[in-house]
């Protein structure tokens, strides 16, 4: 008996300090988005000319910076190249008259390919911030997102303050869960994480807890009349972001995609392709 | 990441594992013997609702009942009797649990209660013994003796089995470690197998203990 303990107790230090020297080296690192674009376009001269839409008909194809990001841009399971940005793009360029080229880029270095002409547009379900708007051209929002809290319809709810004390759920490591500890009163609430958005809603509807904060796509697609959670329904926006189109400082294209998505807008068919991705317009 | 602090947080969320686990143990090994009983009563109604029970017990994965006792009476009467905050979490998982392993034990105690040769009860008699002084002092020691291997099995499986806490957000030892994970971090998780291998270690050392006190006792 004691040599077996001897043994276990040898394993079991052995065990640990594997555990210890792999520390360092497991951290994370972000996963690296794609490969840089092929540099080949950035040579090309520019026609010297004011107007940036002139250069892009002029060449008459518009390169589009992309990295693989589901439901954005993303090879389907068919091994075709879809998306919801990569159909409405293909439909843009098609009001423009120009031939829509995908380039798969750096994230880290997207502003460097736009600049050098490697790319005419970011369009990768980009977030508008102000930064973005000091350095780039950028279309008005075609599409929102934001955490949103999902109640029950009963409950009450004025602002967040409603739910200081209360059980609040979001999926560990989400924007929901970022958003509640950033919330000066979400972050004195009593915080439950799940490993699933979905399992939140069920937490709300069993009453175990009070509210969840989820993604606004997810959230509308799962709640309210026709849906299991018929009873669960959005009581707040919180995080709001949108989604826009980002070209080089000062381009005129900006205005130009701006007035092909008023006409895809009108004939339907922006919201039938946000239906298609479970997204919601602007 | 500082590893001691990591092996901290892991230390007191397996506290939690080691509530779950004495607390089902408390409970349940005394409600095992109810149920043994009425599977074995000589009231044939008794008999067969204590015996469907057990077979939907343990017709059943646990992981989906600790879910349906936490969830389900939300859902179905718009009223959660477990309360908010991690102890109704705990305590909706402490009865799921040994209300599970109650009808396991029971059968095992059913077992070892058949085993015990007929000779023994009719000695008893013989003696004069009412039926509950028979089982007490008669048969139970005779019973323990035989239990201990396959409840020793049992009860390490137990200990195993308390990460199921996590499905209804109990943070328990597992979901302590998939915090680090989902961030990148790895080796929290796989080191959760050092307090699982401890623990079961004392357990058989223990165990193994016991059984040799029990030696002495021969039919």
């Amino acid at each position: 008996m004691k040599k077996i303990l001897a043994f276990v107790l040898a394993a079991c230090m052995a065990l640990s300090l594997a555990a210890c020297g792999s520390a360092p080296s497991a951290e994370s690192s972000v996963p690296a988005p794609s490969e840089p674009a092929s540099s080949g376009e950035a040579s090309e001269p520019a026609p010297g000319a004011e107007s940036d839409l002139e250069y892009v008909k002029a060449n008459g194809k518009m390169i589009i910076g992309y990295t693989v990001y589901e439901p954005m841009n993303y090879t389907d399971a068919n091994g075709e190249f879809t998306g919801f940005d990569t159909e409405l793009a293909v439909a843009v360029c098609k009001k423009l008259g120009v031939e829509p080229e995908f380039i798969e880029i750096n994230w880290d270095t997207k502003e460097v390919e736009l600049n050098a002409k490697s790319i005419d547009c970011i369009w990768n379900g980009l977030t508008i911030d102000d930064d973005r708007k000091a350095t780039m051209a950028l279309t008005d929002p075609y599409v929102v997102n934001a955490q949103v809290v999902v109640m029950k319809s009963s409950a009450e709810y004025t602002d967040t303050s409603s739910l200081a004390g209360k059980a609040v759920c979001a999926e560990a490591g989400s924007a929901g869960e970022t958003t509640i500890a950033a919330d000066e009163n979400l972050s004195q609430a009593d915080y439950i994480s799940k490993d699933v958005q979905t399992s939140c809603l069920m937490e709300v509807a069993a009453g175990t807890c009070d509210a969840a904060v989820l993604d606004l796509t997810l959230a509308s697609s799962m709640t309210g009349e026709g849906t299991d959670y018929a009873d669960l329904v959005i009581k707040d926006r919180l995080a709001e972001e949108y989604y826009g189109v980002a070209f080089r400082k000062g381009s005129d294209i900006c205005d130009a995609v701006n007035a092909a998505f008023g006409e895809l807008k009108a004939d339907g068919t922006m919201e039938t392709l946000a239906e298609k991705y479970g997204l919601s317009l602007a | 990441m500082d590893v001691s602090v990591i092996f901290e947080r892991l230390t007191e969320a397996f506290w939690l594992n080691c509530k779950l686990f004495g607390l089902t143990l408390a409970f349940s090994l005394p409600l095992g013997l109810v149920v043994a009983f009425g599977s074995m009563s000589r009231f044939k109604p008794l008999a067969w609702l204590s015996k469907t029970f057990v077979w939907a017990i343990r017709g059943t994965p646990l992981m989906l009942q600790v879910i349906i006792i936490y969830f389900a009476p939300g859902l179905l009467f718009e009223m959660t009797p477990w309360g908010s905050g991690a102890s109704g979490r705990l305590f909706a998982c402490t009865i799921a649990f040994v209300i599970n392993y109650a009808c396991y034990f029971s059968e095992i105690y059913r077992g070892g209660i058949e085993a015990v040769p007929k000779g023994q009860y009719e000695a008893g008699k013989v003696l004069g013994l009412t039926r509950g002084q028979i089982f007490f002092k008669v048969i139970l020691l005779q019973l323990v003796k035989r239990i201990i291997p396959p409840m020793g099995n049992e009860i390490i499986t137990l200990i195993k089995d308390t990460a199921l806490a996590r499905i209804i957000s109990n943070k328990e030892i597992i979901m302590m470690a998939q915090e680090y994970a989902a961030k990148g971090l790895i080796w929290p998780l796989f080191s959760t197998a050092l307090y699982f291998l401890i623990f079961v270690g004392v357990l058989t050392l223990l165990f193994g203990w016991f059984e040799k006190k029990m030696d002495y006792f021969h039919v």
